[in-house]
């Protein structure tokens, strides 16, 4: 009973679905406010992300007669689905995540079903701006995914386990993994951010280019649980960097250890705010250069290293 | 490859005011290009002829919502001319004032919209938060932050004490360094570079054969300004250059409109600190002696030509407008062609095109 009970907090309350949309309406909050503030602009109350969340559900919602009704109603579930079910391995603070060998491949793999859900949406929703922004979409998972899956092979390499939480205690008596490889860190945020669709890779979504992309057509409902997705999935994808690289909530002192988790969680969300800031949006090819001729690359390279030096 | 329709306009994030674009792309390379205009038109020049000259003055004003103080001074001048009239130094320097500023504001709203177009939102709020400068200053002359009501025919209707001469001067310090901020941007910036660089591409041949002015002509290496090649008002009392760059790019359309925010910069200077004394208008005659007459002022976006004909009457036969605008929607063919639709944004906005004044 009580095993039961304790599976059912872990699962709704913590670190379930509502620490983690708690999590992702905060982080989200923080974005707005540390980009407006470095934008000379004074940034919206904490609340905010709550309110537009509200005010979309309660929103009325219309679909063109050309959109394909099911797939636009199931796609945002299956996105957000997809998403919640990732975080379950992810270990936040102390927590101890079901992990088995290789729970590192299955997050990574259900991180990446929102992108095809995404371009689903965009070629479904039955307009023209969506159709062009899934297929960017697309292209762009093409670029981003393979240095991001190769960068966090790294870690796992070093380690010897494919599981996060191994990856992460390990760090507890070792350097953190950003020191021995920065690099693979910096394909890792990169990747990151391209994922997602962060400037200056908001390719899929450029509104001055193409409306909202593939989420064009949404409304309501619908476009809520989008972008209650999105913003989850920013937070898992932080927490999962955080675990492989940053070595979890692992400091060397005496400190609470969701509190040292929450402070990296919030310097990496920093990191991508100034991001954000800093850069005017890449087009396409620009970005599929990018990836394939610089961040893959790159990413083998400190692969190779990892094999070469770190094992042998 | 499929070919699939984009519209862009009459309603369309990219742009600020209505115009359609039909745009054929296959994947994502423009193939063809449809442009519809007119959605802005007002009849304004047939309301001309129902006012009369002084009337006019605030139709004219309203032609445009951002270079609107251009517009009233190439009106007024043209009547002044109508009517021989010599208008006072001292209101030639604050209408020359005036059109600078408004010059600094149309470039420094015009680089926040390329920016946002290309994802820049940070030069985007920057540059639109340094503009409430140059809009203060306006405001606090003549009562309005767009629509100025500083022109009259035979002079102005603002003045400015030496007190108020040095909070401006101090100001326009301020504004230095951050347009010198927004070019730093443009020159280092690598992602900028890479958005703006070799697109909606015009050469001078090109730019000579669509007649463009302004700006975009300059930055195809054409070396027209009238400001320096027929001066009107005090330009030909002040010092400044004008900026040509040849790559014909939004990228050199950039780089001129930027430097010239910097050359207006020293020319309100300029005009501030030799502000001369004397009355700020002459009185108009009653008439307006029959002729026609053409009056020419550069823009922030280049060449603006006013034709008034007058019979005799106390409105005018015709008054006909020629902005700048136009030739450029003209070239616009020839700059979306064979580029990738996301890089359309930049390309309109690199022309900075006024539809309101080009539809009337």
């Amino acid at each position: 009973m009580t095993d039961c009970l304790s599976a059912l907090f872990s699962l709704l309350i913590f670190p379930g679905f509502a620490f983690l949309l708690l999590c992702a309406l905060a982080f989200q909050w923080i974005d707005r406010l540390v980009v407006a503030r470095l934008q000379g602009r004074v940034g919206p109350p904490w609340y905010q992300p709550l309110a537009d969340l509200i005010k979309l559900l309660a929103k009325e919602d219309v679909l063109p007669t050309e959109a394909h009704e099911l797939a636009c109603a199931a796609l945002p579930m299956v996105s957000l689905a997809a998403v919640l079910t990732a975080a379950l391995y992810i270990p936040v603070g102390k927590h101890s995540a079901p992990s088995f060998e290789g729970d590192l491949i299955v997050v990574l793999f259900l991180l990446s079903i929102p992108a095809l859900a995404y371009f689903l949406a965009g070629w479904l929703s039955g307009s023209v701006f969506s159709v062009v922004g899934g297929n960017r979409s697309l292209l762009q998972y093409f670029s981003y995914e393979v240095p991001f899956l190769m960068a966090l092979s790294g870690p796992a390499i070093l380690s010897g386990s494919w599981s996060i939480a191994q990856i992460t205690a390990q760090q507890s008596h070792a350097p953190w993994i950003v020191l021995v490889q920065p690099l693979g860190f910096f394909l890792a945020l990169t990747g990151l951010i391209g994922k997602l669709k962060r400037s200056p890779f908001d390719i899929p979504k450029a509104k001055s280019e193409i409306g909202a992309g593939p989420l064009t057509e949404f409304s309501g409902r619908k476009l809520a649980l989008w972008q209650l997705s999105l913003h989850i999935k920013t937070a898992v994808g932080i927490f999962l960097l955080v675990d492989v690289f940053l070595g979890g909530a692992s400091i060397g002192l005496p400190a609470p250890a969701i509190l040292v988790f929450g402070i990296k969680a919030l310097l990496v969300l920093l990191v991508l705010s100034l991001v954000d800031v800093l850069y005017a949006r890449l087009r396409i090819d620009q970005l599929v250069n990018l990836g394939w001729r610089v961040l893959a690359p790159l990413a083998l390279v400190q692969v190779l290293v990892v094999i070469l030096i770190g094992v042998g | 490859m499929s070919r699939i329709t984009i519209p862009i306009g009459p309603q369309h994030p990219a742009l600020k005011e209505p115009l359609s674009l039909l745009l054929t792309a296959e994947g994502e390379r423009i193939v063809e290009s449809t442009l519809r205009i007119g959605y802005a038109h007002r009849g304004l020049e047939r309301i001309f002829q129902n006012r009369n000259y002084v009337q006019n003055i605030h139709i004219v004003e309203r032609v445009c919502g951002i270079c609107s103080h251009v517009h009233t001074t190439a009106y007024c001048q043209g009547v002044e001319a109508l009517l021989g009239l010599q208008v006072p130094p001292r209101a030639l320097y604050l209408r020359t004032l005036l059109c600078e500023l408004e010059r600094i504001h149309s470039h420094l709203l015009w680089l926040g919209v390329l920016a946002e177009h290309i994802g820049f939102t940070t030069v985007f709020m920057y540059t639109w938060r340094d503009r409430e400068i140059v809009l203060d200053i306006m405001e606090e002359l003549s009562g309005g932050r767009v629509a100025h009501a500083v022109n009259a025919i035979g002079g102005v209707r603002i003045d400015i004490d030496s007190e108020h001469i040095d909070s401006i001067l101090a100001r326009l310090d301020d504004l230095e360094r951050q347009i010198d901020t927004f070019l730093g941007v443009v020159l280092h910036e690598h992602t900028f570079q890479v958005r703006t660089h070799a697109i909606g591409r015009l050469t001078a041949e090109q730019a000579r054969r669509y007649c463009v002015v302004g700006p975009v002509a300059r930055a195809s290496g054409i070396d027209v300004d009238l400001r320096r090649d027929e001066p009107y008002a005090v330009y030909d009392q002040l010092d400044f250059r004008v900026i040509v760059a040849h790559e014909g790019d939004v990228w050199a359309r950039t780089m001129v409109r930027t430097m010239e925010s910097v050359e207006s910069l020293q020319m309100c200077r300029q005009l501030l600190r030799n502000l001369p004394d004397g009355p700020l208008a002459v009185r108009a005659p009653r008439h307006v002696p029959a002729g026609e007459v053409i009056s020419r002022c550069e823009a922030p976006r280049g060449e603006l030509v006013y034709y008034i004909r007058s019979d005799g009457s106390d409105r005018p036969a015709r008054v006909k407008v020629r902005t700048p605008t136009l030739p450029s929607l003209a070239a616009l063919a020839e700059q979306l062609q064979d580029i990738n639709t996301a890089d359309v944004p930049a390309v309109l906005a690199g022309v900075d095109l006024c539809i309101a004044c080009a539809d009337r």
